[in-house]
């Protein structure tokens, strides 16, 4: 056994808060949740369990192993939830006894701890440092010019004759804004053709929730009180998340931070989208006579049980055929783009999104769709391999919808040097 | 020549493992590594967690590696334990001396699919739901459907000699499994089967190998390939669930249904009146029923639509002959579509006083005769209700009763009792109250001319010393086995009382 390499009570302090949560699985150690785990598909290797993500915490509690020892294990998760949905704790009582099996929230209070103990992997440390100093995250790597940062941050928007400020604001993610510009380009356009009003951020820095993922909880909160303030400047009372991650940040992150206070409303662009269409705002007209299937982004599917609306706007538009593979079956699936796993491991995120791919293919579609633009470069890098297209759903109603969308859909990985 | 616990393992002995296995991050001897191999869900004596762990961790890729690693740890003297889902519900992948966990979970690959011979080749890591869901495509499955369905391993199935909640209809693991490759304790690979070629699946040349390598819980070697059998998909699935007032018209219901010569009969379950009050605990999911509800009895048909549109008939009929009232199709389908989901909750464990605590599932799973369930009942409720009384961390989760014997419903059950057990208050005194608890329950299966376990296994204390009993003069047939196939005594040393053989 190693010896904690820092301040042992705030191991002690994660124990506490984690046991009893840890214990409800490690009671059980059915281990449902293993097959469905996309890095577990991958490495094959128990370690990287959401079960042993509990019995570490027990682990702990009697003196076997210290956060050291497992730091490494708790990188190997994309964050998805597939885990948590799958548990029986969860799906069959959870309801009954207001449980809910926390392994999202463990591996970030772990990877915290690590923060906190000098134990944090060196890419996430860099990422961070470069989002904290860029105030958005750098997606576009840090090699050469660096087109991301403040300067930059409304570049996407060129032409578009978009106000800043309003009540309601479409907050443009970092990998949106800067690397796949075609989704909020897509979005925007979407938005002022349903003569949605709405304008963009004064100052908007990224939405703080990648550094929560890695463990960075202050960075996390300073970045959240900054857009808070900064919607509060300018009468911002909704706010449009065009991207999931965004979208679970401020529905459960931004609340926890800032408890009553946060009276912000927040709407995820696949169900606005769905409305406007069912509201006969949006009209998509132009056929598209392409063979799809669709990639429910898991902090849509398995996190926020949004998987309706997608497939009713898919449904919606002409010439479009839909190959669907249902939502449940779709708990075992991921891009492996979440959680912060490509900069750290991007070899298992590239096998997760191989895998991904290899499913579409056995359905024998043109287009594999997502509404997640984290998970669109991993998946388009795997579908140029394999001969399959990648875009965004909001991209397709665009098109759907007549408009010329411009931007770039991006094509290569980020560089972070070490 | 017990060997001693290896807890650590020489460098030169690592660094071979090392050369064995030529890839990074698959000979692994840190302590999380170790730590998550050391348990199963079985209940685990978690205060003596560090006694059990194993010194390191292969993840081997081939037979072949699995063969130098079993050589290795012969020349070494190291045990060697293998382990696949690790989801048993006895200590089969349990380190009881440390040594060397072969975790076989990387070889999960489908090699070959033959519609022809229908027949399946996989390697030992790979689970049933997701072979099925590729053999779906196919309009084919793999029917060994045990409580554990979305986690167990087909290795670890072949060491247990698993359950089928199907079985009656399909058959079980041993009957599934047409043949396998086996790297026996010395290390040669060696395929066993009924005989003739792996698609063989009834021969009548040389001994059954097959059956002496299923079952042993890792003693006898590690499975490194299976040829299974494919099933046609079922065209048609029919459940129903009946209520009874009184456990003995269930009983005697149970009986009718399995001597009508329904073919199509996929398996007949009793739950006994602790097992309703159980899963009344949860109300919200479990469809409420009367409060005059003692018994359920659940039944389920596959087959053709229209053998079960037939059979449906008479099975409905045979139901309520005793007074047992059908639930609805509404609990019907969704019941039995999530009994991998049902059979145990942590959460709803119960103290005397009626709070909640988070429990352990302890399955007993004898397997008895018909006639003498509900004497076995009543004795093995007393037993429980004494040791809940006795040290406060028990709780009685009730009864079930599965038809037993594969094709052949009628005759046999498998007869489980349920327990939690707080895990978290686990000492060397209240541990031992639990190995008690089992011996005791394990006893009365035995004075009533049954066995001990069905398909768990029986390698833990509590169970472990009947084993001589129980196996008669064939136990010492098995220690002539034991010691000629391990002459070193390294393969899962300290289990099922096999140490015997070395005395």
């Amino acid at each position: 056994m190693s010896q904690s390499s820092g301040n042992g009570e705030l191991q002690r302090d994660f124990v506490e808060k984690w046991r009893e949560n840890g214990y409800n699985c490690f009671s059980s150690g059915h281990k449902f949740c293993r097959e469905v785990c996309p890095v577990m598909q991958v490495t094959r290797n128990e370690n990287h369990t959401p079960t042993a993500f509990h019995a570490n915490i027990i682990a702990m509690d009697k003196g076997l192993l210290d956060i050291e020892d497992v730091a490494d294990d708790y990188v190997h998760c994309t964050q998805c939830g597939g885990c948590e949905i799958r548990c029986p704790n969860t799906l069959f009582v959870g309801d009954f006894y207001q449980a809910r099996t926390e392994t999202v929230k463990v591996v970030r209070a772990a990877r915290a701890l690590m923060v906190d103990e000098g134990l944090d992997r060196d890419g996430w440390k860099l990422w961070n440092r470069l989002t904290d100093e860029l105030k958005n995250e750098p997606v576009l790597g840090i090699e050469g010019d660096r087109p991301t940062g403040q300067d930059h941050v409304r570049d996407w928007a060129e032409g578009l004759d978009l106000p800043v400020g309003g009540e309601t604001i479409m907050f443009a993610d970092c990998e949106a804004a800067f690397y796949r510009t075609s989704n909020t380009r897509a979005t925007a356009q979407v938005l002022q053709k349903a003569g949605v009003e709405f304008g963009l951020m004064n100052e908007q820095w990224c939405c703080g929730g990648p550094a929560a993922e890695m463990g960075y909880v202050d960075q996390s909160r300073a970045f959240a009180e900054h857009n808070l303030a900064d919607w509060r400047a300018s009468g911002v009372k909704r706010v449009i998340a065009i991207e999931p991650h965004d979208y679970i940040h401020f529905t459960e992150d931004y609340p926890a931070y800032f408890g009553e206070d946060f009276d912000i409303e927040v709407v995820q662009i696949v169900e606005l989208v769905a409305e406007l269409i069912k509201d006969g705002r949006l009209k998509l007209e132009h056929p598209i006579n392409k063979t799809v299937t669709y990639h429910d982004p898991c902090r849509l599917n398995k996190r926020k049980n949004i998987h309706e609306a997608p497939r009713y706007i898919l449904r919606s538009i002409p010439g479009l055929v839909l190959e669907d593979v249902d939502h449940v079956t779709q708990w075992s699936y991921c891009s492996g783009g979440g959680g912060g796993l490509p900069i750290e491991k991007p070899e298992i995120t590239a096998e997760i999104s191989d895998m991904r791919l290899a499913r579409a293919k056995e359905l024998d579609v043109d287009m594999l769709v997502s509404a997640c633009v984290w998970s669109e470069r991993p998946l388009a890098r795997a579908g140029d391999e394999v001969g399959i297209e990648v875009a965004d759903i909001i991209e397709l109603v665009a098109e759907s919808a007549g408009i010329e969308v411009g931007g770039s859909r991006g094509v290569s990985q980020p560089t972070v040097s070490r | 020549m017990t060997a001693s616990p290896t807890v650590e393992l020489d460098r030169a002995v690592v660094a071979d493992l090392e050369a064995i296995m030529d890839e990074p991050g698959s000979v692994l001897t840190d302590v999380s590594s170790r730590a998550n191999r050391s348990r199963v869900p079985a209940p685990f004596p978690v205060h003596r967690w560090a006694e059990h762990m194993p010194a390191a961790v292969v993840l081997p890729r081939t037979a072949e590696q699995v063969s130098e690693i079993v050589k290795l740890a012969n020349r070494a003297r190291v045990p060697v334990v293998p382990r696949a889902g690790g989801t048993g519900l006895n200590d089969g992948a349990v380190p009881l001396r440390g040594g060397i966990v072969v975790d076989v979970k990387r070889m999960n690959q489908i090699k070959e699919i033959d519609m022809i011979d229908r027949t399946v080749t996989v390697g030992p890591g790979i689970n049933m739901l997701k072979l099925n869901e590729e053999l779906g495509k196919y309009h084919v499955f793999h029917p060994d459907t045990p409580a554990s369905y979305p986690c167990s391993l087909v290795g670890g199935r072949i060491a247990c000699s698993g359950f089928s909640l199907l079985g009656s209809r399909f058959g079980h693991t041993r009957d599934l499994v047409i043949s396998f490759e086996i790297v026996l304790p010395t290390g040669e690979i060696i395929r066993v089967g009924d005989g003739g070629g792996k698609k063989i699946r009834k021969s009548s040349t040389g001994f059954h190998l097959k059956h002496l390598f299923m079952g042993h819980q890792g003693t006898l070697g590690i499975v490194t390939e299976a040829t299974l059998e494919l099933v046609p998909k079922p065209e048609a699935e029919f459940a129903a669930f009946f209520a009874f007032d009184d456990y003995l018209r269930a009983h005697r219901t149970v009986h009718g249904i399995v001597t009508s010569g329904i073919a199509t009969l996929a398996g007949t379950v009793i739950f006994d009146e602790k097992k309703v009050e159980y899963l009344r605990r949860d109300d919200e999911a479990f469809i409420p029923m009367p409060p005059w509800v003692n018994s359920v009895v659940a039944t389920a048909l596959y087959g053709t639509k229209a053998e079960v549109s037939e059979a449906s008939k008479i099975l409905m009929d045979l139901g309520r002959r005793e007074g047992g009232r059908y639930t609805g199709d509404e609990m019907a389908v969704g019941d039995w579509a999530s009994r991998h989901d049902r059979y145990a909750n942590p959460l709803h464990g119960r103290l005397a006083d009626g709070s909640v605590a988070p429990m352990s599932w302890h399955c007993e799973d004898a397997s008895l005769n018909w006639s003498v369930i509900p004497q076995v009942r009543e004795e093995w409720t007393a037993i429980t209700q004494k040791y809940v009384d006795r040290y406060g961390i028990f709780d009685n989760w009730g009864m079930y009763c599965y038809t037993n014997a594969s094709y052949k419903p009628w005759g046999d059950y498998l007869v489980e009792i349920d327990i939690g057990i707080w895990e978290e208050k686990l000492d060397d005194e209240k541990w031992a109250g639990w190995v008690d608890l089992k011996r005791e329950i394990a006893k009365v299966s035995l004075a009533h001319g049954g066995s001990i376990s069905s398909c768990h296994g029986t390698t833990r204390a509590g169970d472990a010393e009947l084993v001589p009993e129980e196996m008669g003069g064939g136990w010492d047939v098995m220690l002539k086995i034991k010691r000629a196939l391990d002459p070193n005594n390294i393969m899962n040393p300290g289990k099922q009382m096999l140490d015997q053989a070395y005395e």
